[in-house]
């Protein structure tokens, strides 16, 4: 097609386009200017800042089209303010001429017409510019009004309603009792309710009932170890270093933290400071110590070739993309090796960042070892008993040593060694060199040594010299120097034995200041000019009295003047609830985010949560006791039509469970949960194949150690996991390779075979089926007993029917061939009760399988 | 009211379109727009039904239509198999000059060595097909294909060690955590079967396993992708698929009696609840059952005739060798998976070299020709890539002592290195790329692990700069922001 026709026609298209827009929403034709934030600021991020944005390396023609107000203030006809007509970036975007037409052809990114016809309009509005929403600490927006008003229970509900009106939607009904309870259950506890909890909420007519079953929730201590899932996702926390050697760690000592840290609901700025410095504040408790876990949850690549100072690099590169994204919502990743091509990030903010990490006392590489590998810097850790234990044999060594170290050198010492010397030299009768010393006599000093001691002291090695030396202090030392060196090294002994029993947690520390460069292009082999220890420009700085260190960055993203960390948090609770947050880029609040549906909302939720003192519980309790929450998930026609992806919020969300989620349901449900807390991850159920790749490496056994007896049955959050091959049968879990905070849910054939066939839930089902055998009598009193233990609810009549009907089919195939039954209800460690018929216990087990994979169940609704 | 205003207000986008669209040409409308075109499938989090091709996809009228890659992990010596030069013999144990060698990063293992010396290749080189290509004497059976295959000669990778060597050739990046190419293909692509995964991994390694890397799951991962586009591993334990098969006991009937049962119970539920999101799942769940027929029986090789089988090789008979896994390849491709992944072990010979890599070519020369060849006689090489690739190769000078036989190899070495591709529109019989004397610096037509895979996706319809996935704010592809289409061996 004759190309200048097609941009002739193009510009006929825009002006049509432009009064369009025009037109919309405003009965005159004033020129109302597209929003920047919203509506210009994505084109040009889009489609111009990779060429003319912050990134100076990548920068073409000088022209930064990223700082507007800079533009326009240098003069010049790129904008034109109110005239887009005379604007040459217009006049550019409307070119015949490829060699000036922008964005340039060859970049692949053109602009439609509407977008063009946007930028137009916007020019003609005089150009006006705001900054970024995000780089703009939140304000308390007042609460606005809504109809029906006795719907709002809380402002979240004020915000929400709304929006519906604004929108001409209204609210869906209140779920059904039993849902919202199994609702609230899986959301902050991860677990169902039980029948008798169930019972005890449906027969309570108080007014308060559903305030009261939040409460017992939230004091549940089930509760930290829930909303634990997505910080260690966060935090790619995982049980071994990851590569090929792929040695254990201890850190799910940091994981206990974690949970202890949530149920006792610490202030999420403590949890902020202790996390990322907590070995910086002052006397620090051995609490504060292991916080610090956290950013030592990296990999840590042990090949054969690794060098360890790349290596160390990429830590330090992790722990600036875990921090960033997990408290700024910002991929600051991006400016490690160039400008950040759309956020205002340079390399200088990039490695001032990263000079807050860059003093670890670490190598970069894990130490050798078999099963076991944990770099430093680390601390034993164990309870309280423990560890005052330790410290006693701690001093205890470190006194001898002292006193030990004042007898060594003496002069005393030295005249003693010379004279022994001398004996072995010659190897006569020895007589006493001193008074009241045993001598050494040829006999009772190892050949090898009197051969050492004759060789001419000039020309003793330092190996030879050190090897003397030691057997004279263990053997043939003065008094009382022998006996406090015997003691020493027993106390030593004693010492790291005791160690030797207690766990490992890496943690950070900075004691090995290093001086940091900017690398060019990320790499370590090309440091540039000398940084130090800064936070990124665009933002609030660092107050002038404060540390430029892991402290002082801690304190200032939880300081009232930083603009993401409250958002970022609070988005994240959002999405804890409606599977997406407000604003659906959790891992990124930068110019290329989604812009927040319900900017106001989100807003006033930071606010809120940051004026609460940074409650966490708090924030929780506000969203679970919303309207907006309490609301049934049920797709209405009109919804599926208006608003299938339910941005405004006028149903409630409904998503499958976490795998590991869906684990701890079963196990619950068949009544068989093991509910211990804390401590050495466990080996649950696993096909025995999973591991056998890591066998390659032969400087370890890799065999699956299944675990036996309640240890199969720990909630999934202490399932062991290897950082190489996650757990078989934990599907849409994070690779805990680097930071994710996003909510992943898919919907494949290998999770229905999962759920389906996996020894876990045929085992579940089993000892279900034997529950309800116990509880109930009548085939449809223990399908209902099944099924609500499984869906929480009862079960229809017609679903009844169906399950009857499955149940005698199982009977029927089952009493055909009875040794199929037996295979059937044997599968698990767990006994089967000798008394029960296997072929009624069979059929009963397919059912309560069929049970566990009912959408109804697979999904919280 | 303006008259022009009142007209504007009557259109509505969608016939705007159509109105104007006749005028200035639907498709450049569509070109114009491409962002919205896509905004369907490449919009992060969302979640497509997986089996159509993204809409505009794909770019151009592809070569290819599916693809296996038979990965030689370890990092095979392009110094013993591929790169001829015969210059090399008169120069053994001298030290390699140091006007060559200078600057080279080279692993810890090597980097501190005194001592460069020249290792020639362990056997001699001879010529193969009608196009008189130079091969080592080790790889007979690829010298049989080789006027269907095309020999790159000029690789260059940054990295120096394997994982991220391996990384980056899968996933265009050394730091794990992005898509996969197979994930990018079938993301963009579209499945081409609904009985069996469109993207599907077999490992195996070498028989002594004494020089292999593990492989992780990232090398075939979705990264930001949805998780259902991560290629499904086989394995050759009992389970081909983990939890494939239905509990011991329960009999058949009763399994299908219950999906039947469970189906009709979600769409019991579906008319309640009214989410699209059941259906799915009522899909996903037959799909399963479907793959518990589907995976058993492609898995049956012993049904293939006995001069397939024999094509293939002895080992073809063993579980989880290479050879076996490269006939279910063939039988996978057949079906409808559009990308298969082996992932072969053992090439990484730093001590053993002097009698492994015989050992190793033995191993993988038969079965990887043997499927070009059946590729070839069944007419789906034309429209299928195979790649046998690797993350790097070896130094040309010794690693240890080469007066221990146990006890010396090659390093691993990623300034230069070879691969070949066969089918899918590559050059039949061609070698591109030229290396210097030493096999230790590219001396024309460099390919980087990039330009590859931009070249790969090109023959399978796909520009790789628009093949892209908005993460973090940032539009995502497997080429980063590299890689240019390498038009001499296409």
């Amino acid at each position: 097609m004759n190309h200048a026709i097609e941009r002739q026609t193009l510009r006929v298209l825009i002006w049509v386009l432009g009064l369009m827009l025009t037109a919309t929403g405003a009965s005159d034709l004033v020129a109302q200017s597209p929003d920047y934030n919203r509506q210009v600021l994505p084109i040009l991020s889009n489609h111009c800042f990779a060429c003319h944005g912050p990134d100076s390396q990548a920068r073409a023609a000088d022209l930064r089209l990223d700082d507007i107000p800079g533009l326009l203030a240098a003069g010049g006809e790129i904008i034109v303010p109110g005239k887009s007509e005379e604007s040459e970036l217009v006049r550019r975007l409307l070119s015949d001429d490829e060699d000036e037409l922008m964005p340039p052809p060859d970049h692949k990114r053109p602009l439609s017409p509407e977008q063009i016809a946007t930028l137009g309009k916007w020019i003609d509005a005089g150009a006006k510019t705001t900054p970024h929403w995000a780089f703009v600490p939140p304000q308390r927006p007042p609460v606005p009004l809504a109809t029906p008003a006795d719907w709002v229970r809380n402002p979240i509900d004020a915000f929400v309603l709304n929006g519906l009106n604004r929108e001409g939607l209204v609210p869906s009904p209140e779920a059904g009792r039993a849902t919202l309870l199994r609702r609230l259950s899986l959301d902050l506890i991860g677990l169902p309710p039980t029948p008798a909890e169930l019972e005890a909420f449906l027969s309570d007519t108080a007014p308060d009932a559903y305030e009261r079953q939040v409460e017992r929730l939230l004091a549940n201590p089930h509760y930290g170890e829930r909303m634990a899932l997505p910080w260690l996702e966060a935090a790619r926390y995982a049980d071994s270093n990851g590569f090929q050697q792929d040695g254990d760690t201890h850190q799910y000592v940091w994981r206990d933290w974690v949970v202890n840290a949530l149920n006792t609901n610490m202030p999420f700025d403590q949890f902020t400071i202790e996390q990322l410095a907590g070995d910086l504040l002052p006397k620090p408790t051995h609490e504060q110590q292991v916080a610090t876990g956290f950013n030592r949850c990296h990999l840590l690549n042990g090949e054969g070739g690794a060098i360890p100072e790349e290596q160390r690099n990429v830590i330090v590169f992790d722990r600036v993309d875990v921090t960033a994204t997990n408290w700024l919502g910002l991929t600051l990743a991006c400016a490690q090796c160039h400008d950040h091509k759309y956020d205002p990030l340079t390399m200088q903010d990039y490695y001032s960042f990263f000079a807050f990490f860059n003093n670890v006392p670490e190598s970069g590489v894990p130490p050798g070892g078999s099963q076991y590998r944990i770099a430093d810097p680390f601390i034993y850790t164990g309870t309280l008993e423990q560890r005052n234990q330790l410290a006693e044999l701690e001093a205890r060594a470190r006194q001898l040593r002292q006193q030990y170290e004042r007898l060594e050198p003496s002069p005393e010492t030295a005249l003693h060694y010379a004279c022994w010397l001398s004996e072995l030299e010659s190897a006569e009768s020895p007589q006493p060199p001193l008074e009241g010393q045993a001598p050494p006599t040829a006999g009772q000093v190892p050949a090898e040594i009197i051969e050492l001691a004759r060789v001419p002291a000039e020309q003793r090695n330092d190996e030879q010299k050190m090897r003397l030396r030691r057997h004279f202090l263990d053997h043939a030392a003065p008094e009382p120097l022998l006996t406090v060196r015997r003691e020493l090294i027993a106390a030593d002994q004693a010492r790291d034995q005791f160690r030797e029993s207690l766990a490992k947690v890496m943690v950070m520390s900075d004691a090995r200041p290093r001086e940091t460069r900017i690398l060019q292009r990320g790499n370590y082999e090309m440091p540039g000019d000398p940084v130090t220890a800064n936070t990124p420009a665009v933002l609030p700085p660092l107050p002038a009295d404060a540390p430029h260190n892991r402290l002082g960055l801690a304190q200032w993203l939880v300081s009232a003047e930083n603009p993401l960390v409250a958002r970022v948090q609070v988005n994240r609770f959002w999405q804890h609830y409606w599977g997406q947050g407000l604003v659906k880029t959790p891992e990124n609040f930068g110019l290329q985010s989604e812009p927040p549906r319900h900017p106001e909302l989100l807003d006033w939720l930071a606010v809120e949560f940051r004026e609460s003192g940074w409650d966490m519980k708090h924030l929780h309790r506000l969203i679970v006791t919303s309207s907006t929450y309490r609301q049934s998930s049920h797709l209405r026609p009109e919804l599926l039509e208006r608003d299938p992806a339910n941005e405004f919020f006028a149903r409630a969300a409904r998503f499958r469970l976490s795998s590991l989620l869906l684990r701890d349901l079963a196990l619950a449900a068949s009544g068989q949960l093991n509910l211990q807390f804390g401590g050495k991850p466990v080996y649950p159920y696993q096909p025995p194949d999973i591991w056998d790749s890591l066998a390659i490496t032969k400087e370890r056994d890799f065999s699956y150690p299944l675990s036996s007896g309640p240890d199969l049955y720990r909630r999934s959050l202490y399932t062991f996991w290897r950082r190489t091959v996650g757990p078989g049968n934990m599907f849409d879990a994070g690779s805990r390779q680097a930071c994710k905070v996003r909510v992943t849910i898919t919907n494949t054939p290998l999770h229905a075979l999962t759920t389906l066939n996996d020894e876990t839930w045929v085992e579940a089902s089993r000892l279900l089926a034997s529950t309800v055998q116990r509880e109930a009598g009548s085939d449809k009193e223990r399908i209902a007993t099944a099924f609500e233990r499984v869906c929480a609810r009862q079960p229809s009549a017609s679903e009844l029917a169906v399950f009857e009907r499955q149940l005698a089919k199982g009977r029927e195939l089952f009493a055909a061939a009875p040794e199929q039954a037996r295979e059937f209800i044997g599968i698990g460690a767990s006994e089967v009760p000798a008394e029960s018929d296997p072929i009624e216990l069979a059929a009963l087990t397919n059912v309560c399988l069929t049970i566990f994979n009912l959408d109804d169940a697979l999904t919280r609704e | 009211m303006n008259p022009l205003t009142e007209l504007a207000q009557q259109f509505t986008r969608r016939s705007l379109l159509q109105g104007f669209g006749h005028g200035i040409g639907l498709a450049a409308i569509a070109q114009l727009l491409g962002e919205e075109a896509q905004a369907g499938g490449s919009r992060e989090g969302e979640l497509r039904d997986g089996s159509a091709p993204l809409s505009g996809l794909p770019h151009h009228p592809p070569k290819a239509k599916r693809m296996i890659v038979l990965w030689q992990g370890g990092g095979p010596s392009h110094v013993d198999l591929f790169d001829h030069k015969p210059g090399l013999e008169a120069m053994r144990l001298q030290e390699l000059p140091e006007s060559v060698r200078k600057g080279t990063r080279l692993s810890t293992m090597t980097a501190s060595q005194g001592s460069y010396k020249i290792l020639p290749p362990l056997k001699p080189f001879r010529q193969y097909g009608d196009s008189g290509r130079w091969l080592s004497e080790l790889l007979p059976h690829t010298g049989g294909v080789a006027d269907d295959i095309c020999l790159v000669r000029s690789m260059y990778t940054e990295a120096v060690n394997h994982a991220p060597g391996v990384t980056l050739f899968m996933t265009g990046s050394q730091i794990p955590g992005r898509p996969s190419l197979g994930a990018w293909m079938t993301y963009g692509l579209g499945t081409l079967t609904s009985e069996l995964p469109s993207f599907v991994v077999m490992t195996s390694s070498d028989v002594g396993k004494t020089c292999g890397q593990l492989f992780f799951d990232y090398y075939w991962g979705s990264g930001f992708l949805p998780s259902k586009y991560q290629g499904v591993r086989f394995r050759s334990g009992a389970d081909p698929v983990l939890y494939l098969r239905d509990p011991q006991g329960l009999p058949r009937e009763l399994r299908r009696a219950a999906l039947d049962d469970l189906a009709e119970l979600n769409r019991q539920h579906l008319s309640l609840s009214g989410d699209p999101e059941i259906d799915t799942r009522i899909s996903q769940y037959e799909m399963a059952f479907r793959m518990q027929t589907s995976v058993p029986d492609l898995l049956e090789v012993e049904q293939e005739p006995a001069h397939v089988l024999e094509l293939y090789g002895p080992d073809v008979k063993r579980p989880g060798s290479f050879a076996r896994n490269c006939l279910i390849a063939r039988r996978l491709l057949e079906r409808g998976t559009r990308f298969v992944q082996l992932m072969h072990s053992g090439w990484d010979q730093h001590n053993n070299l002097s009698y492994q890599l015989a050992e190793q070519c033995r191993d993988t020369d038969q079965p990887a020709a043997a499927l070009v060849r059946d590729l070839k006689q069944r007419g789906m090489l034309d429209d299928t890539i195979v790649l046998w690739g690797t993350e790097f190769g070896r130094t040309v000078f010794i690693q240890g002592d080469i007066n221990n036989p146990r006890g010396h190899g090659r390093d691993h070495f990623g300034k230069c290195y070879s691969v070949w591709l066969a089918g899918g529109g590559f050059r039949p019989g061609h070698s591109y790329g030229e290396t210097d004397d030493f096999c230790y610096s590219v001396a024309k037509d460099p390919v980087h692990v990039h330009d590859l895979q931009a070249t790969i996706l090109h023959q399978l319809g796909i520009d790789h700069e628009r093949l892209t996935f908005r993460y973090q704010g940032r539009d995502f592809r497997l080429t980063d922001v590299h890689g240019e289409v390498v038009q001499g061996i296409v």
